[in-house]
């Protein structure tokens, strides 16, 4: 389907009926509509935006998303006690074309077999890549645990047994694809390697998540028609009642934004409304890529109070039940820090089983412990560990189970509010924030508080008297499920985070700009922790921006208009950060404890402001990653506005990280081989080799902006708007 | 001991004369400030009434027209109707106010000291007063030609290319103005009393349309401390949050129109941005009108009174096709102390009468001209009725024409003098994001 030369036939059949739509329109419609009475006012556009990758194996369109956005207004005659009565909407339709003309990309063709690293084979004469499903065979010598029931190899689904006939090796995709670096902290240990399937929920079920990311073929394409009425993007009523003196009280209630922040593209105090990454990772405008929510919201607008010019106190509660931000879904053109494509990967294992590349080392305390027990498994050879080998688990052992059944859902039982007292003060815009609210980005709980699992090298003694010793050596019987410490099984959780925060704006003379300054503290956020037995912790939070906007001369480049330079630095600290180094790589939080994002914008005007040149960039400090978005807009009059613009990645990050593959979860097979560093009886989760990766948790300290370096882009957007 | 005594006398002294009575201006001051065409119109030989200025006699009456004017005219761009000169009395109440202004003084800074309402300099300006200049800008400042407040909606900016006459946008706004001090028409006199940040004057606008500007919206709060700099803030519909504006901002073109914030009104910054000289009296054909007397034009077709528009002519549609008349004028020379400042100077033709702006030309840094941007004026009285007898000299009509880039933008509206919307609580940030959508 794809056409590597150009647009192939049904792309540009859609762009030619496309454009006939919007000429038609053009003549059809009329700008803003309004009813006789002024009353009601009616407003919208409709758009295609195309996104085409072209530098990555992925190239392709990665978006040709269609739009209709409907706006109106109704304002009625002042009631009773209310001055003001109005009743306001948004109602928008996408359809995204990729799914259907890049169908082998991103919808029901697309992904492939996968092949998975196993870089301590070739020590051993085994090859280095073995294909998903691997069997213990001398042709792929992948390690075959024996709870994926080897022993009835060939025969239906066993237990919990790994079966290709369900999960077979084909509609998958690498996890980071072409970004998947082998070389971890030490020679041979490169990083672990997950595969995920790639089509919608309807094709392929494969990992996905219910009520979080099982999106079938039509919710893709068509975004807004889910379960939570998203094309109803906005619908909210407006009431004001005035008191004397000038101050009142307004409520809007309804579905709506509620915006906090001062800052552009990252967030800091602007975090009552989740955000939907999957449009287009960060760098959609907020405006489009918050998700709106039914929120109560009343304001008591007191205007002058003593020395303050303004003053304002608001209270809202989210009367709808909690949503987190949508992070894209594996197969997905845009999953920020790739998290969708890593939780399909994880839910994958853990119903259906899978093979994991360079996961077991080559050599275990395990395998060279006397027969029986060694023929669990792989013959590898004898003394220290050399490398990691594929290794395929059963289901139920790794991976993730869902999203925790303590899912925040009740407005009532489980309430999300916030208080804001915001007001002006000799020139000084400030705020005073409060928020209680839950993390709308998912929280991993495992190990210790994961789901139960089972222990994966034990097996059926029925099938096989080895696995009676096998049982006998753990201590435990076969398909005995228990939370295990360490052990990468997670559930998915949702915590409760309380922040507080404040602002200010004011212009400073001297510099000529305008400042912006937020600052937040949360407590309650959680993170990836490798160091705990539930792989996770608890950090509190401190997060800053200061952000400068200065109107400059770039006489050569414009001598009679100044161009807007706004920068940004965004500053976050985790104050109970924790991190150590081992000899292979750093383990703990993998979050940054402290990094630095720094924006700049830079926008111009020619011909009246109809042609609008932009260079944004964008700078992680530590991830050690850029973005560079040039974009140019043309409107050709009050209608019609295009927009060119590309949005490329660059820098290094590759950032490897511990994973947790070597915390010794099932000893003793799991324990350091004799002569391998860290190696004898160890506890649980203390082995000394923590071995390091990209994938999964090297992308946290990649960013957003790291880890989606293989998605430069180029893209156009044609807007008519009525 | 006699330094206490003496003190004490001279305390028992002024608390026996009561409060000071402000000094009154002389009563021909104000007639001849006021009322200049009471006895005497402005001639000049070969002008009469009623003619027609065009390129062919453009020359014979070039000193009556500014240089701007003058280019246009004499290059063919527009011909000028003419109409006999009449009065535009303002409001008794700003008189009545300016007779208390005898003590109004000029500061070292250039501020003002001892005044509260009415023209603040009502003498006619001395050429041989170094602070003429800085006197009629504070004339210009304090003037009348909004009221105390005003509404303008509906407000249209049209962006036309000068030589083709296409249009290629309109923005459609609603505007309100609202001075806190200084006040004489409308309750509360002189000032709101709650005004912690001593605001003289709140600007608010908001974008109607075209959809991808629409809810944009604009709040300048200009101090009566003309030393403080003005607090801007700008409402961005497609962020849906408040953006503080730098200074810079205000001498950038405003969404892309000719105009830059800095130009409303003919000059809307703080007077002590710039170095103001008096450049000389002089008569010019100015478009000032009678509204409801002009050939108008069709839009907006669903105004639910009927008003319309003053229409529009001359090349690429950048004229209003109005009357002028042959008026005395005050030039005011402003030089931007900000050597960045993107405009050389403006120069400023100051009605006499109104002492409101009736046309300003800017020159770029090189000095070349740049921009120009004249004022259609109607009285109050001739317009819609809710403006009768408010003493107004009103805003009708407006171009900001790029001469470098034969491209301009002309302003059409309905001003309204009202305060029925026009109160404080309009005039703040919470408004911007009550309004917002």
């Amino acid at each position: 389907m794809k056409s590597k030369t150009g647009f192939s036939c049904p792309v540009r059949l859609l762009f030619g009926s496309l454009a006939v739509g919007l000429f038609l329109l053009s003549n059809a419609a009329q700008a803003i509509w309004y009813s006789n009475d002024r009353s009601l006012e009616v407003r919208g556009f409709i758009d295609n935006t195309t996104h085409v990758r072209t530098d990555s194996a992925e190239d392709g369109l990665s978006k040709m998303r269609n739009r209709v956005q409907v706006e109106f207004s109704k304002f009625t005659e002042p009631t009773g006690m209310f001055s003001e009565f109005s009743f306001h909407g948004i109602l928008r339709a996408s359809y995204d074309a990729a799914y259907d003309l890049d169908d082998d990309l991103w919808g029901d063709t697309s992904g492939g077999p996968v092949f998975l690293a196993s870089e301590g084979g070739p020590a051993l004469g085994l090859p280095g890549q073995v294909p998903w499903g691997a069997a213990a065979s001398p042709f792929e010598s992948a390690v075959v645990l024996p709870g994926t029931n080897p022993f009835v190899s060939g025969t239906s689904p066993y237990l919990n047994g790994f079966f290709l006939g369900t999960s077979p090796n084909d509609f998958m995709r690498l996890l980071n694809g072409e970004m998947f670096d082998t070389t971890g902290g030490l020679p041979g240990f490169g990083g672990i390697q997950l595969a995920y399937p790639t089509r919608p929920c309807d094709v392929d079920p494969r990992g996905c998540i219910a009520g979080y990311m099982d999106a079938d073929s039509d919710n893709l394409r068509f975004p807004e028609f889910n379960d939570r009425y998203d094309w109803m993007r906005e619908l909210y009523l407006d009431a004001t009642i005035p008191f004397d003196g000038g101050s009142e009280l307004n409520f809007r209630i309804g579905r709506q934004q509620v915006v906090w922040g001062r800052t552009d593209l990252f967030r800091v105090l602007d975090q009552v409304n989740p955000i939907d990454f999957s449009i287009q990772n960060i760098y959609e405008e907020f405006e489009d890529s918050r998700i709106p929510m039914g929120i109560f919201s009343a304001e008591y607008r007191a205007g002058v109070v003593g020395q303050f010019d303004d003053l304002n106190f608001q209270f809202i509660w989210k009367f709808e039940d909690f949503r987190p931000h949508t992070l894209g879904q594996g197969g997905e053109p845009y999953t920020i820090l790739g998290a969708g494509d890593l939780f399909r990967a994880l839910s994958t294992c853990w119903h259906y089983g899978c093979t994991v590349g360079n996961f077991a080392p080559n050599q275990t305390g395990g395998a060279s412990l006397p027969p029986p027990i060694g023929l669990g498994a792989p013959t590898l050879g004898n003394g220290n560990s050399t490398g990691t080998l594929a290794t395929t688990f059963p289901a139920h052992t790794i991976g993730i189970r869902g999203v925790d059944a303590d899912r925040p859902d009740g407005a009532f039982e489980d309430p999300e509010i916030g208080l804001r007292v915001e007001g002006l003060y000799r020139g000084i815009g400030f705020s005073f924030n409060f928020l209680y609210f839950h993390q709308q980005l998912p929280s991993l709980h495992g190990g210790s508080e994961g789901p139960a699992a089972i222990n994966p090298f034990l097996c059926d003694p029925a099938l096989n008297p080895v696995c009676g010793a096998l049982e006998q050596a753990a201590g435990e019987s076969y398909l005995t499920e228990m939370q295990r410490p360490y052990l990468l099984a997670f559930d998915i959780h949702f915590p409760r985070v309380t922040m507080f925060g404040a602002s200010a704006d004011f212009y400073v003379e001297s510099l000529k700009s305008s400042i912006r300054v937020e600052l937040a503290h949360t407590s309650g956020e959680e993170f990836v922790n490798t160091l705990r037995p539930s792989l996770y912790s608890e950090s509190d939070v401190v997060r800053w921006v200061i952000g400068i906007d200065r109107p400059t001369f770039i006489r050569f480049l414009n001598p009679n208009r100044s161009f807007l330079v706004s920068l940004q630095v965004f500053g976050q600290h985790l104050l109970d950060h924790e991190l150590i180094t081992t000899p292979g790589g750093k383990a703990g939080m993998p979050d940054w404890e402290n990094n630095i994002l720094t924006t700049l914008l830079i926008q111009g005007g020619y011909f009246n402001d109809r042609l609008t040149p932009t260079l944004l960039l964008a700078w992680d400090s530590k991830a050690h990653s850029m973005v560079v978005g040039p974009s140019v807009n043309w409107k050709f009059n009050n209608e019609w506005t295009a927009t060119l613009g590309a949005n490329l990645k660059f820098g290094t990050s590759k950032n490897d990280f511990d994973d947790c593959r070597a915390c010794n979860q099932f000893p003793p097979f799991t324990d350091p081989a004799e002569g391998t560093p860290g190696a004898g009886t160890l506890p649980v989760g203390q082995s000394v080799n923590r071995l390091a990766g990209f994938a999964p948790l090297g992308a946290f300290r990649a960013g957003p902006i790291g880890m989606a370096q293989a998605e430069s882009e180029i893209q156009f957007l044609l807007r008519y708007s009525f | 001991m006699k330094k206490l005594i003496l003190t004490t006398a001279a305390t028992c002294v002024v608390l026996a004369a009561g409060p000071v009575q402000p000094a009154e201006i002389a009563e021909e001051v104000i007639q001849q400030s006021f009322h200049p065409y009471t006895d005497w119109t402005p001639e000049f030989p070969g002008y009469t009434p009623g003619m027609t200025v065009n390129a062919q006699n453009a020359d014979t009456f070039e000193a009556i027209m500014d240089e701007a004017l003058f280019y246009f005219v004499k290059n063919g761009w527009v011909e000028v109707e003419t109409a006999p000169t009449t009065e535009f009395p303002l409001s008794e109440k700003y008189i009545a106010a300016t007779r208390q202004n005898g003590d109004v003084a000029l500061t070292e800074a250039g501020t003002l000291t001892n005044y509260v309402a009415g023209r603040a300099f009502p003498a006619e300006p001395d050429p041989n007063d170094p602070d003429a200049g800085q006197k009629l800008v504070w004339n210009y400042q304090y003037g009348f030609n909004s009221g105390d407040s005003e509404t303008i909606y509906p407000f249209w900016w049209t962006f036309r290319n000068v030589d083709t006459g296409k249009v290629e946008r309109v923005i459609k706004f609603e505007w309100h103005f609202l001075n806190y001090k200084h006040r004489v028409e409308f309750e509360p006199i002189p000032e709101y009393e709650e005004n912690p940040g001593q605001i003289f004057r709140g600007i608010y606008s908001l974008v109607k349309e075209p959809f991808d500007l629409a809810n944009t919206q604009l709040l300048i709060h200009r101090y009566d401390d003309d030393t403080k700099r003005d607090d801007a803030w700008l409402y961005l519909g497609f962020q849906r949050r408040v953006r503080r504006l730098a200074a810079g901002q205000t001498t950038d073109a405003f969404l892309g129109t000719d105009l830059m914030i800095e130009d409303f009104e003919g000059y809307n910054g703080r007077v002590t941005d710039y170095s103001w000289e008096y450049g000389g009296s002089r008569n010019l054909l100015l478009p000032f009108y009678n509204h409801n007397e002009m050939a108008l034009s069709d839009q907006p077709a669903d105004d639910p009174t009927g008003y319309r528009f003053v229409d529009v002519h001359g090349k690429g549609n950048c004229f209003p096709a109005v009357t002028y008349q042959l008026r005395k004028t005050h030039t005011l020379i402003g030089t931007p102390k900000d050597p960045n400042h993107p405009i050389g100077r403006r120069v400023i033709n100051l009605d006499a009468e109104t002492m409101t702006m009736a046309s300003l030309i800017t020159y770029d840094r090189k000095g070349d001209m740049w921009k120009w941007f004249p004022i259609g004026k109607t009285h109050s009285d001739n317009h819609i009725p809710e403006n009768q007898g408010k003493g107004v000299a009103l805003d009708d009509f407006a171009v900001l024409l790029d001469i470098q880039a034969n491209h301009c933008t002309t302003l059409q509206f309905k001003s309204i003098i009202t305060d029925e919307d026009n109160q404080p609580n309009l005039f703040n940030v919470q408004q911007l994001r009550k309004r917002g959508r």
